[in-house]
């Protein structure tokens, strides 16, 4: 299953904050993908995804200051 | 002459964006993610600037000397700038770089702080804030206080560092997934690759330092300082008193010149409009923050990262109550929710 989470224009520290609630849902395997804007974010959700073990599927910056990252839950 | 600040600003600017140097986050994260990176990072710059410093004015480039502790507006002013700053989502030059990036939220809280803290220097709250500063306790320099050389202080400080950063860095690290690379080489450095926040502070620290002497020179005896120059910005443009230009307006503007041109060249910088609630969290945080930087006599960077550097009381009493505020406006604002939320779905379930 993928659930896509859109969190664009939401300022530090809220998209890591949402994509923890979001990530509570899934099950192992699932994937999680989060549109983000802000810039610490760029920062921050692949360093928490990094420490709590799920794999990062992708990761790219769709523009000017918009990113996409997929995360697999462990 | 004024010119240096400008240039002082930009760098810093620049390196806070592309280092995402951010205090608020860092206090924040102390709190609720137990991550002390971003304080051992302040805890750096702190430490070359103070051994710059005090380098500088052992060799005679500049005098300084620290004045009386007015204990209670620093106490209570950073603990309402700490409120400020979770609320703004971002401190001071927090708020100035963000406002580089294009967040319109950050316009809207800029606009606040500067106004507050006008208020609070030429404005009608001018006298309660000259009133609550009067009491004071001594001096200012935790040196003098115990009839020390300031040395006695930084080295063991430095010490302390050099054991945090030893400690830090023997850590296994976590491999941090990252954006492929689209630059090389020297582009590729400045305008996309992660910085390392050890290696930002020190840029910081380095910064600082140079601010001291070229600020001097244009008759302003401090280093890095946000809030009475933004002020200054507001009350220049209301009385046409060309006395409130000097280094430090020059030095804010260079803030969100640096940080402007580090996100663009990044593909950072995009206006970005928040919802309703974000623009009332963000103008209510710059009132706190304007408010209690000007009590306080500074913000995260004038006596977080200043003051403490020059061994003042102020400095360290003021950092700890500003870690103190952030902690309890981030307990209302980012973990009650979080329990609520969580309290909410299991009656749900249940």
């Amino acid at each position: 299953m993928k659930k896509t989470l859109e969190v664009l224009g939401m300022v530090c520290p809220f998209p890591l904050i949402e994509a923890k609630e979001a990530m509570k849902d899934l099950s192992s395997g699932d994937e999680l993908e989060v549109q983000f804007d802000c810039t610490q974010g760029t920062e921050s959700i692949p360093r928490w995804a990094a420490e709590e073990g799920h794999e990062v599927v992708e990761y790219e910056q769709l523009g000017e200051a918009a990113w996409t990252i997929t995360v697999k839950k462990k | 002459m004024l010119l240096t600040g400008i240039i002082c600003g930009v760098l810093l600017g620049f390196v806070m964006q592309r280092g995402r140097f951010c205090l608020t986050g860092g206090f924040r994260d102390m709190y609720i993610a137990k991550d002390n990176r971003m304080f051992y990072a302040l805890l750096i710059a702190i430490a070359v600037q103070s051994v710059g410093v005090f380098a500088l004015i052992g060799a005679g480039v500049f005098e300084y000397s620290a004045g009386q502790l007015p204990i209670l507006a620093v106490v209570i002013g950073s603990f309402i700038f700490g409120i400020g700053i979770i609320l703004s989502g971002g401190c001071a030059t927090g708020t100035w770089y963000r406002a580089g990036e294009g967040l319109i939220g950050s316009w809207i809280a800029l606009a606040m702080y500067m106004l507050m803290s006008a208020i609070m220097r030429t404005g009608p709250l001018g006298s309660f804030t000259t009133a609550a500063r009067e009491p004071v306790i001594g001096t200012d320099s935790i040196a003098d206080t115990f009839g020390i050389n300031v040395w006695f202080l930084v080295v063991p400080f430095v010490a302390l560092v050099a054991f945090i950063v030893y400690r830090e860095l023997k850590k296994p690290k976590v491999k941090i997934p990252q954006l492929k690379p689209k630059k090389t080489g020297l582009a590729h450095i400045l305008f996309e690759k992660r910085w390392n926040p050890f290696v930002t502070a020190v840029l910081i620290g380095l910064i600082a330092t140079a601010a001291w002497p070229l600020s001097a020179a244009t008759g302003r005896v401090f280093g890095l300082g946000i809030t009475a120059p933004s002020a200054n910005i507001l009350q220049f443009l209301v009385s046409g008193d060309i006395d409130f230009i000097n280094w430090g307006v020059f030095l804010v503007l260079g803030i969100f010149l640096g940080s402007f041109f580090g996100a663009k060249m990044s593909g950072e910088f995009r206006l970005r409009v928040p919802d309703t609630k974000t623009c009332v969290r963000s103008a209510s945080g710059g009132l706190l923050m304007g408010f209690g930087a000007s009590l306080a006599g500074g913000c995260s960077i004038g006596n977080g990262l200043v003051m403490t550097a020059m061994m003042t009381w102020s400095g360290w009493i003021a950092l700890v109550f500003m870690i103190l505020g952030t902690w309890t406006a981030s307990y209302f604002v980012f973990v009650r929710p979080a329990k609520q939320r969580a309290a909410a779905s299991t009656a749900v379930t249940a």
